[in-house]
């Protein structure tokens, strides 16, 4: 146990450093988890919309009466200073004005150009407004292309647009089980990245000192097992980052209002075997000797990296299939997967969960092989010689 | 540390601890070790002698299976030396030239941890960390970090960690290098006390003094070989070499030159203007003959000083150059 002892030492001297880490990482996961949730509702937070009708059709009225419903028109007079004004000092949010000839354009197809917009700058709710109106257009359009009249085409792209739009908020809000809120949910969601960053920025100078190349030519002189040694190494860490996760968990016991139950506990397990993971990951990365210097750099380079490739930030229907072929060789991808099911933005199959966990594990498992044997292959030659 | 009583030295042929036989090792095209043959017996304090590059780490190294060597034998107490030896390595404690302790814990601590991969029972080692302690003074010291130590506690403490197991074979690559004189001498004598006890210590330096000083056998390297081995008087029997003397002197001509050197037992003499050196190999009144001499000629002379040959010399006669820059 003597390594083993001698690891929680070494973390006992930098563990004020880890609480602080960690702290900072249970409120970056705290601030995430509650912003972001507010991003996805902001697709209904009406906007202040100010329409110029020059075309004054019944189409270019469907239109106006369109925005209308989930937006608060207001009028402002037809000028320049008086729109630029209004923006600035926020009495518009976003204004339009329909073309002349809008309706003969949306009757022949057209749709280039067939309005300019105004806004004083991109918030994800006037990106989400102009990316409706077009798509509200092109959607007219093509009703009309097919043989409809102008109200008929109207309604029937008003009500496909609202459908997406709930399909839309779907994937972005978790579904109404009572075992998960929508925060946990969201917590969830960005744990892999807190959880990298927080156990490889406190992991990695614990190990780095125990595998100091002077003093690890000291151990390999002893008369210690080299495999004693590693399991030793491994068994610290694990207790250290199941500390952290317990951490993180009650964090998250707190967000979903003081209980797990059901499909929580899924989550839970979920993960715990990634936190597995991300241990040794570290374990493995140390072998490599970074300077202490690179540490926080390695760190970002790989949760960010990792978190972006797998679908923490971005939505992973959003990935390319580039991307996702190659998220698919990485644990978080499998993580999110999970999670995608747990929030109900994908049917829950038990076998892709249990498929998914044994990734996990099995990643976790390729990991402290590889560290094990990048250990193995320094125990004799150049890098067991202190120079 | 004194547990066991054991003569000191090798006057009786003991159990051979160590046996490097027909050792090679390359570094690409370099040859580190040229066909290197060692053998050092149960209680004996062996030096191994060489300038810088000689091959001593290299050495140590090979003998330790940290490094894979080309070709060669190594066997430790009877046995063949191989990386898992795990009951070779129990036995040996090793000090090198660099401290290598954490900063991170305590003086005590670091001994604990260093003596804990050796030894697991827990009252035991309680107890050998202790009598480590003691040995090297740290008493006042325990909860010190290694960073609050001076230089020469920081050697003590490194020499602490390898020792506090009671190892039957001790290796200390240069421990002296860069540590005052009152420090060295006390890892000298440390080292003595530790052989004193019964312990095998293989010491590299390239001091010669320190060599001199402790060790009962010799090794002198270079460039891989072994050029000479035995006790120091043996090495210095190896050569012709007996006596050394050195007159300040000014106005020397040649033919007085010529008549020193044509003394007995006179076998080189140099003047270099202000200084003369004359080399006598063997008899008994080089000096007051040399002296002499210059009577004779009334010569007027300053500063006179007879030198018994040094591992320097030896090193020096072999090779054909200095063990040492100078001025190190
Ligand atoms: N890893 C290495 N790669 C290449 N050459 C090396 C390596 N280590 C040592 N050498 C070379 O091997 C030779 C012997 O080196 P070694 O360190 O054994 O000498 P040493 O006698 O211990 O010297 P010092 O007194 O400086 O410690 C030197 O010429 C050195 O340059
Ligand atoms: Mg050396």
């Amino acid at each position: 146990m003597q390594v083993f002892n001698a690891f929680m030492k070494v973390m006992k001297k930098k563990i004020f450093i880890a609480f602080i880490y960690i702290f900072v990482f249970v409120f970056v996961a705290i601030a995430m988890t509650f912003t972001d949730n507010n991003v996805s509702q902001f697709e209904q937070v009406s906007l202040k919309v100010c329409v110029f009708d020059e075309d004054d059709s019944p189409e270019s009225h469907a239109l106006c009466s369109f925005i209308g419903n989930d937006n608060e028109l207001v009028t402002l007079e037809n000028d320049r200073d008086v729109i630029m004004d209004a923006l600035y000092y926020e009495r518009a949010d976003y204004v339009l004005t329909i073309n002349n000839g809008y309706a003969e354009k949306l009757a022949s197809g057209d749709t280039d150009g067939v309005f300019v917009s105004m806004k004083m700058h991109d918030s994800y709710s006037t990106v989400y407004m102009g990316q409706m109106l077009n798509e509200y257009v092109s959607t007219v359009s093509a009703f009309l292309a097919g043989g409809n009249d102008v109200m008929d085409a109207v309604s029937r792209a008003e009500e496909v647009l609202s459908k997406e739009a709930e399909v839309n908020i779907a994937s972005f809000v978790s579904r109404s089980d009572p075992d998960v809120n929508t925060n946990t949910v969201f917590f969830f969601r960005f744990l892999p990245y807190i959880i990298l960053g927080a156990v490889m920025s406190t992991l990695c100078p614990v190990l780095l000192v125990l595998g100091r190349k002077d003093i690890r030519y000291r151990t390999n002189c002893s008369g210690i097992h080299q495999s004693t040694y590693t399991i030793q190494i491994f068994a610290a860490s694990a207790v250290y980052i199941i500390g952290i996760w317990l951490v993180f968990m009650i964090v998250g016991l707190i967000i979903n209002g003081g209980t797990y139950s059901g499909i929580a506990w899924l989550a839970v397990l979920n993960s715990f075997v990634f936190s597995l993971f991300a241990a040794m990951l570290t374990i493995f990365v140390v072998e490599f000797e970074p300077p202490a210097t690179m540490v926080n750099i390695i760190t970002q380079v790989v949760s960010l990296g990792m978190c972006f490739l797998c679908g923490v930030f971005v939505e992973q229907p959003l990935l390319g299939d580039g991307v996702l072929a190659v998220a698919r060789f990485l644990p978080t991808y499998w993580y999110i997967r999970v999670n995608r099911m747990i929030e109900g933005s994908e049917t829950f199959d038990m076998n892709t969960v249990v498929l998914a966990l044994s990734i996990e594990f099995g990643c976790a498992a390729v990991m402290a092989l590889l560290a094990a044997l990048v250990r193995k292959s320094k125990y004799t030659g150049k890098s067991a010689v202190p120079v | 540390m004194a547990a066991v009583k054991k003569e000191s030295g090798c006057k009786l042929m003991k159990n051979t601890v160590v046996k490097i036989t027909d050792l090679v090792k390359r570094y690409g095209d370099l040859v580190a070790l040229d066909h290197l043959d060692i053998g050092i017996s149960e209680g004996e304090v062996f030096g191994l002698l060489g300038p810088n590059g000689s091959g001593k780490t290299t050495t140590i190294n090979c003998l330790l299976s940290l490094l894979a060597f080309d070709k060669g034998e190594i066997e430790i107490f009877g046995k063949k030396m191989n990386p898992t030896a795990y009951d070779i390595k129990k036995d040996i404690g090793i000090i090198m030239q660099n401290v290598a302790v954490f900063d991170e814990l305590t003086v005590y601590e670091n001994i604990d941890y260093f003596c804990g991969l050796y030894i697991t029972d827990k009252v035991q080692r309680k107890q050998y960390v202790n009598e480590a302690v003691q040995f090297v003074g740290l008493e006042d010291f325990l909860k010190f970090r290694p960073k609050k130590l001076s230089g020469g506690l920081l050697r003590r403490l490194n020499i602490a960690c390898g020792i506090a197991h009671k190892p039957k074979l001790i290796i200390l690559d240069e421990p002296t290098v860069a540590v005052d004189p009152q420090s060295r001498n006390r890892i000298l004598e440390g080292i003595e006390e530790l052989n004193r006890g019964g312990t095998t210590v293989i010491y590299t330096s390239h001091y010669m003094e320190e060599v001199e000083q402790i060790c009962t056998r010799i090794a002198i390297m270079d460039k891989g070989h072994k050029i000479a081995e035995g006790t120091k008087d043996e090495l210095k029997r190896m050569i012709r070499n007996t006596e050394t003397v050195t007159i300040e002197i000014i106005g020397l001509t040649e033919e007085v030159k010529a008549k020193i050197a044509g003394l007995p037992h006179v076998y080189q003499t140099n003047f270099d203007g202000t200084k003369l050196t004359v080399c006598c190999s063997g008899g008994k009144h080089n000096l007051i003959r040399i002296l002499g001499v210059l009577q004779e000629n009334e010569l007027s002379f300053g500063r006179v000083y007879s030198e018994l040959p040094t591992l320097n010399d030896v090193f020096l006669e072999i090779t054909g150059k200095a063990l040492r820059d100078k001025g190190e």
